[in-house]
């Protein structure tokens, strides 16, 4: 059983996963609270789906970008829980969580999450020769800075206000493409699927290499130069989920 | 009971075991030298390196007791008062290793477990001592100075507290670190201002005590800013006299703490006054207390006055031990004693 637990962002996600099926999730608008709220949501689900912390075996968390403090908080507790049973522990990039559902979309995909200061983190993916894979490194950057890299039609999911739409739709036109509100939110069901993958493909890294995305944030220029500092291969397949 | 305990508050990174609340079988403590070039505590960095070491602290901690996680009854971290970002990296990171280990977690107050340092005694070779230390009487005055904090406090019984004071500025310790910016010793300001007073005249220059009449609270903002007029002054006749000004701010500050804490103790039917937090290591505040006061007068050793997790360790035994009062379990910035 996997444990998936992201605190990225005002937005937290856990959830419950067997290697095939997602069996329970909790997400949820924490604001700054994240911090107290993680665990009761963790027993929650626990409770709901009567598993014993025991069947747990492996944990993944969302290293960002988003909150530096949000982000501590899911990578402490499963460092704390890796310690404290053992389960293996695996990092996933919070990008690569909220572009992973549009996968099957065929779309040009770019999750969006703010960086304060009407800066955005974004990146861009893509399905080619049916791999799905991360096709820019790690945009720190505002919206205009961002859709001068965009020349085709795009999909963008993510933490999207109204203003951040309208915002996109007069700089892209009908290039611009949106998700609908409740598949853009990141759920910790898919950082689940992507955590177990990993798992399976690599062995145990040391528990202080997962660490936070801390990219820094520059206050205007954008920074296309700044690759993503783990996982390192922009090249690597994310996986595709399986066609029926 | 055998105690697994985390302190992440501040810019120390704490992890012990800690037995009955008193022995200590292990207590690592990674301090960050990061923050001696910014001259003080950087929130961001401090987090994390916090969340950068705890895992091998942690690991580190089991090893040196000799204990594995199956030998561990309890898991404890502090929640609270001190910075935010840090706080939730240990208890995180506690709550984690105590819901997967199957063992209850337990949130302390940081400043009980200052008052808790004073329980502590080390095991050395592995044996504990024939004749350990007897316990503090309780009730107690207990003062907590830190570059925190600054509380008076009356102990009535195991976590039973009631706050007579605390600074209405600075805390003592800020105080300590912005003289000794001033005067050009470096950081943390405790040890190197009194490592300095010592070749000092503390008669060398008269400085203020502000006299908050008929109350237990400090101040420390006018002794600081009269150090900083002072030392102006001095400064444009010719070379700073270091080791005077820091005797003299050194005896001001201490004059101001030890006169509430002995006031404080003769007001209350008290048996002990405990000392804890950094600035507790100071030599010249406790002769000033002791020299004031009636009563015995404890004070934990300097590695145990700084943040550390067996203190953290000592007051989670004391928090099971009385369950019928509050734990604190959510994390806040600025939680008091009650
Ligand atoms: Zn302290």
């Amino acid at each position: 059983m996997l444990l998936a637990l992201d605190t990225s962002t005002s937005w937290a996600s856990v959830a419950l996963f067997d290697g095939r099926d997602v069996l329970a999730e909790e997400t949820w608008q924490a604001q700054r609270r994240q911090g107290d709220e993680l665990f009761p949501a963790i027993e929650r689900i626990l409770v709901n789906t009567r598993t014993a912390f025991s069947a747990v075996t492996r944990v993944a968390v969302a290293t960002g970008p988003g909150s530096f403090t949000g982000l501590r908080v899911a990578i402490a507790a499963g460092q704390g829980i890796a310690r404290g049973s053992g389960a293996a522990l695996v990092g996933v990039s919070t990008l690569d969580v909220l572009a992973y559902p549009h996968a099957l979309s065929k779309q040009r995909t770019c999750p969006l999450l703010p960086a304060g200061r009407d800066i955005y983190y974004a990146a861009f993916y893509q399905e080619r020769n049916r791999r799905w894979l991360r096709r820019s490194p790690l945009m720190v950057a505002t919206l205009p800075e961002i859709c001068r890299q965009i020349g085709t039609h795009t999909l963008f999911v993510g933490e999207i206000g109204p203003e951040t739409e309208s915002t996109l739709r007069d700089l892209l036109g009908p290039k611009a493409l949106f998700a609908p509100p409740a598949s853009r939110m990141r759920r910790a069901g898919y950082l689940a699927e992507l955590g177990w993958k990993e798992l399976e493909t690599r062995t145990q890294v040391k528990m202080s290499e997962i660490e936070p995305l801390y990219v820094r944030q520059p206050s205007i220029r954008v920074s296309f130069d700044q690759t993503f500092a783990a996982p390192p291969a922009d090249e690597r397949a994310l996986g595709l989920p399986k066609r029926s | 009971m055998r105690i697994l305990a985390i302190e992440t508050s501040c810019d120390e990174t704490g992890v012990a075991v800690v037995e009955d609340g008193r022995r200590i079988r292990a207590n690592v403590v990674a301090s960050q030298l990061v923050h001696q070039d910014t001259g003080g505590i950087v929130p961001e960095v401090a987090a994390r390196e916090h969340l950068r070491a705890i895992d091998a602290l942690t690991e580190q901690a089991l090893r040196d007791a000799g204990r594995g996680l199956k030998e561990i009854d309890a898991v404890a971290a502090t929640v609270g008062p001190g910075l935010i970002g840090c706080l939730l990296v240990g208890a995180n990171y506690a709550r984690g290793l105590a819901l997967a280990a199957g063992l209850p977690f337990v949130g302390v107050n940081h400043l009980e477990g200052h008052v808790y340092a004073n329980w502590l005694y080390e095991v050395a070779g592995g044996e504990p001592p024939a004749d350990p230390p007897p316990e503090p009487q309780i009730p107690a005055v207990v003062l907590i100075v830190s570059g925190a904090h600054s509380d008076l406090v009356l102990m009535e019984g195991h976590r039973r507290f009631r706050p007579l004071g605390r600074t209405i500025d600075d805390a003592a310790g800020e105080a300590f670190d912005k003289v000794a910016r001033l005067l050009g010793l470096g950081f943390p300001g405790g040890p190197l201002v009194e490592r300095a007073a010592k070749d000092g005249d503390p008669n060398a220059f008269p400085l203020p005590r502000a006299v908050l009449a008929d109350r237990y609270d400090f101040s420390f903002s006018g002794l600081k800013t009269a150090v900083l007029r002072r030392v102006r002054e001095l400064e444009a006749k010719g070379p700073v006299p270091v080791a005077d000004v820091a005797a003299s701010f050194q005896k001001a500050i201490t004059e101001i703490l030890a006169e509430k804490t002995a006031r404080a103790a003769a007001e209350h039917a008290v048996e002990t006054v405990l000392l804890g937090g950094g600035v507790a290591a100071n030599l010249a505040l406790r002769a000033e207390i002791a020299k004031r006061i009636g009563h015995p007068l404890r004070v934990p050793p300097p590695r145990l006055c700084t943040d550390n997790g067996a203190m953290i360790g000592a007051a989670a035994f004391f928090v099971l031990r009385h369950r019928g009062t509050e734990m604190p379990v959510a994390v806040r910035s600025d939680m008091k004693l009650a």
